[in-house]
């Protein structure tokens, strides 16, 4: 018997990881999904429990139609956010983009905590479902893992994915050759906080219960391992760990309160024993056609 | 009225120096190594931890050990310096798991972030499996001998403050006068400055990088304790929160600088006590709207060096 609800975490966890992974794969290591990803699961849990248009029912249930319009106003409103930050935040290099990210993560956190409609530390509860059982979030989140492993694949041959891999390797070597690396860097920005803003608004609805704690430090840290420890060379790399990463908790559950100490040593002893990933560019040649547009 | 403004001060003034030794742990392992340990966090619970353990405080573990607790009870002066010398090892184990392995190997930067956190991570679920992830509260004869409150010109002052202020201004003396005037603190600073230079002139690098781990931890392990006593311990997350603030603090200051580090954690410190006590709820987010604001306009922080990239 498989367990579909650890299925959908699997899947938002490989949904996360993509889009830690994007803003990556120009050599920007931000940190600010975890905030995206709170912004687009609140907006999801306010408009659903408040706003009756939506067409939330008595029983619980929602009208899918609805769902599916969260997803692109959680993920357009994070982008909107990303936008406007971004152009603030991508003037920085190396670790001051990171403590920046960790920065907005933690201003979302203690805005969604003291804000007056959020619910405060309890959260908001009670999202109405769209589905009756778990199984029904698995084509939502599969359709949704599909899109943007496409549009990283397609990436690879558009003009912007070559941008986006020439200011990784070197930045001011791809300024000096005409590239417009701020807006290279704003739109990987971007659309890592449109993944994140709709995988938000999904895991509202899955989760049931939405509070600050969904978008915390631990989190991004969370979903940065999954992008190391996966492979940063591909999107297929955190794609796996994020699918690795989520189960590994639950599946250690049996073990007790041991499981947490296990998944720090994976994180802490994961990176020298695979520097490059589980997915290596190595790997990666020998999948082919399918995975040679994600090499460098 | 005057009482409230002078605590005011005196109570930002003292979580600031708190801060400062968060950021000047980070500071330390940053000027040698050119990296965040962000283990840290974790290591700041540690030291609160152990300083209520050999004071004798009691633990349940989740209830599995109901009452039990250290057949010793140090008083607080020993305690903490033990506890901080404590830290300060495990800093050392930290830097071994989670740093050599990766140094060897001359890893990129981005994975000493990974596997630092993956080590706070099992030293803070550690701390919740063995202590419990209940809060405890030091006994109140902790402080035995110092009078509940100070009269400072005329007004009353929580006298836990004054301690607070007191060694974390101590340890940051200390810690400069070290750097300084001491063979091995100016040793250090020259292997932050240069490492291969000073390693033609002689110096062991390799000791100079454990001694600003171990130095590093003891700060942390410090912070721990005297928020543990002047607060309480609120459970084995406690530290990530001061971890958060004191990277916020080092940015402040400038990656690197000891004066910025202190001058940051004053700064951030009686920011957040001026906060009015009917929206204490946005006093967290303080420190990253400051430091967010800093990075805008200087990136480099406040006494932060400027640095020209060469192609």
């Amino acid at each position: 018997m498989i367990d579909h609800g650890l299925l959908v975490q699997m899947l938002i966890g490989a949904l996360l990881g993509i889009s830690v992974y994007l803003p990556l794969a120009t050599g920007q290591l931000s940190l600010a999904t975890p905030a995206f990803y709170a912004v687009g699961g609140t907006l999801a849990a306010l408009l659903s429990t408040r706003w009756a248009a939506l067409g939330a029912r008595v029983d619980g249930s929602f009208p899918l139609p609805s769902f599916l319009l969260e997803l692109v106003l959680g993920g357009a409103l994070a982008g909107l956010l990303a936008l406007l930050v971004g152009r603030l935040v991508l003037r920085l290099q190396g670790i001051y983009l990171a403590i920046a990210t960790i920065a907005l993560v933690e201003i979302v956190r203690v805005a969604i905590l003291n804000l007056p409609f959020t619910g405060g530390a309890v959260g908001i509860f009670g999202i109405p479902q769209p589905f009756p059982t778990a199984a029904g979030y698995l084509p939502p989140a599969l359709a949704l893992l599909l899109l943007a492993g496409w549009v990283c694949q397609r990436l690879e041959v558009m003009a912007l994915g070559r941008a986006m891999a020439a200011v990784r390797e070197d930045e001011l070597a791809a300024r000096c050759m005409g590239i417009a690396t701020t807006r290279v860097k704003l739109s990987a920005f971007v659309l890592s906080a449109v993944l994140a803003g709709s995988t938000g608004a999904l895991a509202a609805h899955f989760l049931n219960t939405w509070n600050a704690r969904q978008g915390s430090f631990d989190t991004a840290v969370t979903m940065l391992a999954f992008v190391i420890l996966g492979g940063s060379r591909s999107w297929l790399g955190p794609v796996l760990g994020g699918l690795l990463l989520t189960a590994l908790p639950e599946l250690l559950r049996p073990v007790g309160d041991v499981r947490l100490v296990l998944f720090g040593l994976v994180i802490l002893l994961g990176p020298a024993l695979f520097p490059q990933g589980l997915v290596t560019p190595a790997l990666l040649e020998r999948l082919g056609r399918w995975g040679e547009g994600s090499r460098p | 009225m005057i009482d409230a403004v002078l605590q005011t001060l005196l109570n930002g003034a003292a979580s600031g120096g708190v801060y400062a030794l968060v950021a000047l742990g980070y500071t330390l392992v940053f000027s040698v190594l050119g990296v965040i340990n962000f283990a840290l966090g974790a290591l700041f619970s540690l030291g609160g931890y152990v300083t209520y353990l050999l004071m004798g405080g009691r633990i349940s573990a989740n209830g599995a050990l109901p009452g039990w607790g250290l057949p010793l009870g140090l008083p607080f002066t020993p305690a903490l310096l033990l506890a901080a010398l404590l830290t300060g090892l495990a800093s050392l184990l930290v830097e071994r798991l989670a740093f050599a392995p990766l140094r060897r190997r001359g890893a990129e930067p981005l994975l000493y972030l990974i596997t630092s956190l993956g080590a706070g991570l099992v030293l803070v679920n550690l701390l919740q499996m063995l202590m419990g992830a209940e809060g405890y509260a030091f006994p109140a004869t902790a402080l035995a001998g110092l009078p509940d409150a100070l009269q400072v010109a005329g007004a009353r002052i929580r006298s836990v403050q004054v301690l607070l202020l007191a060694v974390c201004t101590a340890a940051v003396i200390a810690l400069t006068l070290w750097l300084e005037r001491s063979r091995s603190g100016r040793a250090l600073k020259a292997v932050a400055e240069d490492a291969t230079t000073a390693r033609l002139l002689g110096i062991d690098s390799e000791a100079m990088l454990r001694l600003a781990f171990l130095l590093s931890g003891a700060l942390a392990g410090l912070g721990g304790g005297l928020i543990g006593v002047s607060i309480s311990l609120p459970g084995p997350y406690m530290g990530i929160g001061y971890g958060l603030k004191g990277l916020a603090v080092l940015v402040l200051g400038g990656l690197g600088s000891v004066p910025g580090a202190i001058a940051g954690g004053l700064l951030m410190g009686l920011a957040e006590a001026l906060v009015p006590a009917d929206a204490s709820g946005w006093r967290d987010a303080l420190a990253f709207a400051i430091l967010f604001l800093v990075l805008l306009l200087r990136p480099r922080g406040l006494l932060g060096r400027r640095q020209v990239e060469k192609v």
